[in-house]
């Protein structure tokens, strides 16, 4: 029972990280039906944005302003870069092949990830302590105040995203966007801005995971942003690609679904049990546990 | 134009491919060996994405499987390696069959994942030695070389000149399938799937069996990637290796003259360029995203059959 409490906790902290990055692609994807697989490269860009805005920047002192900053700084940083890879890589191929649009993506992917290289170097490098390690034992389960303050911000940001979605005008523009380009431009919204902002809304909430990642994990390398954007666009597509509150479930429960595998099986095995299950989900329910079934489009 | 380029381009390519081993010392010849290598993987990708248009990019672990039958079979079975390479088309290609049968109906990009997935789970699989014969995250070493009787004395020429067969091989292969039934199928079905299957073209058996046609292929080129090294390691399969040949295909238009520029440029202009070597993917990265820009049919784009220009569609 300690085991299966302490993965749930360990689990809802992944999770909550998977769904953040989730949202990044699921959103892009529901606009431009694209796999923006730059995204997880600038998830892993962010933690070492992350490190140099607080080492370089910051002066390398902690303080609760500092690690405020040290977040604002970071994701405005990277939200720059997710703008700008949508100006570069995406924007001129709106019209073209669908494969030419894929290739372009993992061009921008393969480009961001060898410059964090090139910058950065290619070792590990340890992210800083922002957080003090506060650790609660509550009847053998271990909780750190890192895993309380990422599970209670991102779930903030999500139901943030959410009414944002759901109820302001850019949203609904959002909604819009996303079931037809065309009829949407007809209605006058603006489709470039749309996509624009999709863009700034998902490379920031992909740099506060970024930022998780660095604090929960502390070893950061250049090429990690695969491996999270390939967890994390499982998540969308097991919530159902292009849906925002399936994008946060399917976080969650990928993240849980790791915890236990790593708990009771063997973390050596956690990418091919994770796959597994979404070749499984693919199979039996292909639009994903909330995506609506809708007649394909050709 | 095309016609000409075949008739007088391939012999003459095959005729410089055949002399080059004379003007290399080992190393380069070693690097001209991975190149037909490669070659044979990236055109066999381009059955499955250029030829099919089915989003695969998990196409190094059919490359991995052929790699890794060859492997097992000699060391621990001492097969002799030639007699292994039926097996190491065989086992890939069934194994294509069987993954592909349940996840064909999938839209463009779900394939893709799936196919990343599979890819991901062999790799992992043979990492963490699967059944005790995968030799774990080293791979297997030690195996034997390609004999062929009459020709031991040839012994260092081996690997390059079966490389150039195994080529020459696949050519032919899809020379065959461009001018018969199955590849007007696929062309119809890369076009268009649901026009494909309302003139009466069973979608889902012409789909498995180009998914399993490029794995045999694939399969063959491991077998003589194996006999090259002696060796395999998990991480030569890795599925960002299917991202480089999925790439290849596309930026080089899936044509025969665009993948083998596409492979020249990805796995020999590194090699000559050894002072950028850190740079080679932050240039690539750059290299396919404007190239995608400028011509986004792909360098060098595949015509098919003689339909009129006019008459191709441009758009998807």
């Amino acid at each position: 029972m300690d085991i299966f409490l302490q993965q749930l906790v360990n689990g809802l902290t992944i999770g909550s990280m998977f769904a953040l990055i989730a949202l990044g692609y699921t959103m892009v994807y529901g606009v431009m039906k694209l796999i923006n697989f730059a995204h997880g490269d600038l998830v892993a860009g962010s933690a070492f944005v992350g490190l140099f805005v607080f080492s370089e920047l910051l002066g390398g002192q902690i303080s609760f302003a500092v690690v405020l900053g040290v977040f604002a700084l970071t994701i405005i940083l990277i939200s720059l870069l997710g703008f700008t890879v949508e100006r570069l890589a995406y924007r001129p191929l709106r019209n073209a092949p669908r494969l030419s649009a894929v290739v372009s993506a993992l061009g921008a992917s393969m480009v961001i990830q060898n410059g964090i290289m090139l910058i950065w170097g290619p070792q590990m490098r340890i992210f800083p302590e922002l957080i003090p390690t506060i650790i609660w034992d509550i009847g053998g389960v271990v909780v750190s105040l890192i895993q309380v303050l990422i599970m209670v911000l991102s779930m903030l940001l999500m139901v943030g995203l959410y009414f944002f979605v759901e109820k302001t005008k850019i949203g609904t523009a959002i909604r819009a966007s996303a079931i037809d380009q065309d009829a949407a431009r007809l209605m006058g919204i603006n489709v470039n801005n749309i996509i624009v902002t999709i863009f700034i809304i998902g490379s920031s909430l992909g740099a506060v995971g970024g930022l998780f990642i660095g604090l929960y994990y502390r070893g950061i390398t250049f090429n990690m942003g695969w491996q999270y954007g390939l967890y994390a666009f499982v998540a969308a597509i097991m919530g159902g690609i292009g849906n925002i509150p399936g994008a946060m479930l399917g976080g969650i429960l990928l993240g849980l679904f790791n915890a236990f595998i790593a708990g009771y099986i063997s973390s050596t095995w956690s990418d091919a049990f994770t796959f597994i299950l979404l070749i499984v989900i693919l199979i039996v329910r292909p639009t994903g546990i909330l995506g609506e079934r809708v007649a394909e489009k050709v | 134009m095309m016609k000409k380029i075949q008739h007088i381009g391939y012999p003459l390519f095959f005729i410089v491919m055949a002399l080059l081993p004379a003007f290399l010392d080992s190393r380069w010849l070693a690097v001209a060996t991975t190149f037909v290598i490669f070659t044979i993987v990236a055109l066999s990708q381009d059955i499955v994405l250029g030829k099919a248009g089915m989003f695969n990019m998990g196409q190094a672990l059919f490359f991995g499987l052929g790699a890794y039958t060859t492997a097992i079979c000699n060391s621990v079975l001492h097969i002799p390696l030639l007699y292994t390479l039926p097996l190491a088309i065989i086992i890939p290609a069934v194994f294509g069959i069987l993954l592909a049968g349940p996840i064909i109906h999938l839209r463009g990009d779900y394939l893709l994942v799936v196919t990343i997935g599979f890819n991901i789970v062999f790799v992992q699989a043979v990492q963490n030695n699967l059944g005790g014969i995968t030799g774990g995250p080293n791979g297997i070493f030690g195996l034997e070389m390609l004999e062929f009787p009459g020709f031991s004395a040839f012994q260092e020429y081996t690997p390059y000149f079966t490389a150039l067969l195994a080529l020459l091989v696949t050519l032919v292969v899809l020379r065959n399938l461009e001018t018969s039934k199955v590849g007007r199928a696929l062309h119809y079905l890369r076009e268009d799937d649901l026009a494909a299957g309302s003139v009466g073209i069973n979608t889902r058996i012409y789909k498995i069996f180009s998914f399993s046609l490029g794995a045999g292929i694939a399969g063959m080129a491991g077998t003589i990637y194996a006999n090259q090294y002696s060796a395999v390691s998990p991480e030569a399969f890795d599925f960002i290796q299917s991202v480089l040949f999925f790439s290849i295909v596309i930026v080089g238009g899936s044509s025969v003259p665009g993948i083998l520029l596409g492979v020249f440029v990805m796995f020999v202009l590194p090699e000559i360029f050894r002072e950028f070597a850190t740079w080679r993917y932050f240039i690539f990265g750059f290299a396919m995203i404007f190239t995608m820009i400028l011509r986004p049919r792909g360098i060098w784009p595949a015509q098919f059959g003689r339909i009129p220009k006019a008459f191709i569609h441009r758009g998807e």
